[in-house]
């Protein structure tokens, strides 16, 4: 389905618990719909990228079968979910025990040896951890395999403070950032807070995703809402990002706002 | 806060802080020491130390241990080396690794919970002077009441003053130095003799760190017996830092051994100038002797950290420096020692030894002298 042969590989980060899973499983499900070969990674240590996807299931991580000491073949790594998805989720440590960040590392060097899903694919998306904290979570970008940055924000301050670093973040490894998403929270002139943000740090604000509670109904019950909930208002608003990111081939290098310019963009 | 500018960006590897804190503990007397992290961190010292007779593992982390932790591993080691080695005292030293991911070694020993002390030494190598990784096993060993407070304090101040002499003169004073094997040992070995024929009054210094003093000490031995065989013994002065008081428990055992070769060699120590770790001050101490007494001599044969001896007390002599540190060749030079010469491989020889060992210089000398 894809014009050009090489698979769009993208990553959508932001604050954590802004909602990244969500979007990402939704907007896997939407391409899907549309016919696209689609590929979730799951980059958290939490492992519930594609939980949606999967009716709720959960799959072994490429770090627990390492850790078992199994010689790993692409079929216990790779799962089928919600209309040929393929779903992987990479696993981690405890919390507060080990390295996730090179956790992180290890996973996506094997999956690349094991698989090569990823190749045939026409959309793959890694879901990345919120939180930066070290070189293992941007692995996915500095090891060449996302090709577009996307970046998820309320028009809260706090989450749009976390984007911002991200974009300088991005910058300093000289990777493009590719659009703003705003996953709304219902606070004052959000759509519009987030709007301009995403012009002035030179990008554009590709998609503005209302809070509706069906997306939690959904989630509560394990899927998505493409799945639960086709007809719904916000289904459709995922179709049309998903399609916004199919098309997208305009990506910039950001540049970061000055603190004093966010906070006042906020007021 | 900015760093300091004094301190200049040093390009070569330089002695690892881990290597540092496994050398403490088997001063300490350890009987097994384990290495937290991957196999081959400090492999080539875990083998030299095994040599000197203690027990060196290691919890192999690999991938998995990096990614999940080495807890586990590091019980069921401390239960196995107990097991094994039946030691009456451990340590157990950090690495890069397992201090990044956060390791706790308490936890472990807690878990574990062998019925004999345990000294824990978190330490990675990423210190500029590798005697940080010294202090924090003494520290540890302070707090296990390994050691006294006292003997802590005095080990601090020696480790300072290392530092310090590594900075003026030795391998840290430098961004980058190349490696030299030194001057000809057998033109220096000549030139020995010769000053000694002609009637020249000089001085051995034995100034050697810890256990490498087994091989520097055989040149004090070679150059008194030639000048006893030339019957010019009494225009030979010596002086050693082997004061057997001082010192960690296996540091003072080596000054003790070192004594007792002399004294059977018959060779007489007229100064002691401290004990075998204090090398970084021991140099004043000869310096100030020879001021005192010996300002007139006409050479000096300095062994072990040569460049802890003050320049301004032997300038008017000619030198000759023997060192074990291809590096250190170069700044020697600079200071104004005349002859520089290079025990290469020394360490590995001074290890698991009770007595004084051949070094190439003192055979060199014997063998010209037979020529003669």
């Amino acid at each position: 389905m894809n014009d050009s042969k090489k698979p769009k590989i993208i990553a959508i980060y932001g604050k954590g618990g802004i909602g990244k899973s969500s979007t990402a499983s939704n907007v896997a499900a939407a391409c899907a719909d549309e016919g696209y070969k689609v590929m979730i990674i799951g980059c958290d240590p939490k492992s519930d990228s594609s939980i949606t996807l999967l009716g709720g299931k959960r799959i072994p991580t490429i770090l627990d079968l390492i850790r078992k000491g199994v010689d790993i073949t692409e079929d216990d790594v790779v799962f089928e979910g919600y209309n040929g998805v393929k779903c992987v989720e990479v696993g981690g440590p405890e919390p507060g025990i080990g390295c996730a960040g090179r956790g992180i590392i290890v996973a996506i060097q094997k999956l690349k040896k094991i698989s090569k899903v990823q190749d045939e694919c026409d959309l793959v998306i890694y879901d990345v951890p919120g939180d930066i904290v070290c070189g293992g979570f941007v692995a996915p970008i500095r090891k060449g395999l996302v090709s577009e940055a996307y970046v998820l924000t309320s028009g809260e301050y706090m989450p749009l403070y976390a984007a911002n670093n991200i974009c300088r973040g991005l910058s300093k490894i000289n990777t493009p950032l590719s659009g703003v998403i705003c996953n709304a929270r219902n606070v004052s002139r959000e759509e519009e807070i987030v709007g301009k943000f995403a012009e002035e740090i030179g990008s554009d604000l590709i998609a503005f995703i209302p809070k509706e509670q069906i997306v939690q109904d959904c989630e509560r019950d394990g899927f998505s809402v493409m799945e639960k909930a086709p007809d719904s208002e916000i289904a459709q608003v995922y179709r049309n990002l998903a399609r916004a990111i199919m098309s997208r081939n305009k990506s910039v290098m950001a540049n970061a706002l000055e603190d004093e310019r966010l906070r006042e963009l906020t007021r | 806060m900015e760093k300091d500018k004094k301190e200049i960006s040093i390009i070569h590897p330089r002695p690892s802080s881990i290597v540092a804190a496994l050398y403490t503990l088997r001063d300490l007397n350890v009987d097994v020491a384990i290495l937290h992290g991957p196999p081959g961190c400090s492999f080539k010292h875990a083998r030299l130390l095994e040599e000197d007779g203690i027990h060196v593992v290691t919890t192999s982390l690999d991938e998995n241990g990096f990614v999940f932790g080495g807890h586990d591993e590091l019980v069921a080691l401390l239960g196995k080396v107990t097991e094994m080695f039946n030691p009456k005292l451990i340590g157990i030293v950090g690495t890069c690794v397992s201090m990044i991911i956060g390791e706790e070694l308490h936890d472990a020993v807690l878990e574990a919970n062998p019925d004999v002390p345990v000294i824990e030494v978190e330490v990675h190598a990423g210190y500029r002077n590798n005697t940080k990784g010294v202090l924090f096993a003494l520290e540890s060993a302070l707090d296990s009441g390994i050691i006294t407070e006292k003997e802590f304090d005095r080990q601090k101040i020696l480790l300072e003053e290392a530092t310090m002499v590594e900075k003026r003169h030795g391998a840290a004073s430098k961004e980058y130095l190349a490696p030299s094997r030194g001057d000809v040992k057998y033109k220096v070995a000549q030139r020995i003799i010769e000053l000694l024929k002609e009637g020249k009054r000089g001085i051995t210094i034995m100034n050697a760190k810890k256990e490498t003093g087994y091989m520097f000490a055989d040149i004090t031995v070679a150059v008194n017996e030639i000048a006893k065989q030339l019957g010019v013994e009494s225009n030979i002065v010596n002086m050693a830092n082997i004061d057997d008081t001082l010192g960690l428990p296996r540091v003072r055992h080596h000054a003790k051994c070192i004594m007792d070769d002399f004294k059977e060699r018959g060779i007489k120590i007229h100064h002691i100038i401290g004990g075998m770790d204090e090398y970084p001050i021991a140099g004043d101490i000869a310096g100030k002797l020879i001021e005192e007494k010996y300002s007139d001599y006409d050479f000096v044969v300095i062994t072990g950290v040569p460049h802890a001896i003050p320049m301004e007390s032997i300038s008017g002599m000619e030198i000759v420096s023997v060192t074990n540190g291809p590096r250190q060749v170069l700044p020697m030079k600079e200071m104004g020692h005349d002859h520089v010469i290079v025990e290469i491989d020394l360490h590995p020889k001074t290890l698991g030894v009770n007595n004084i060992v051949e070094s190439e210089f003192g055979a060199t000398l014997r063998e010209v002298a037979k020529e003669e």
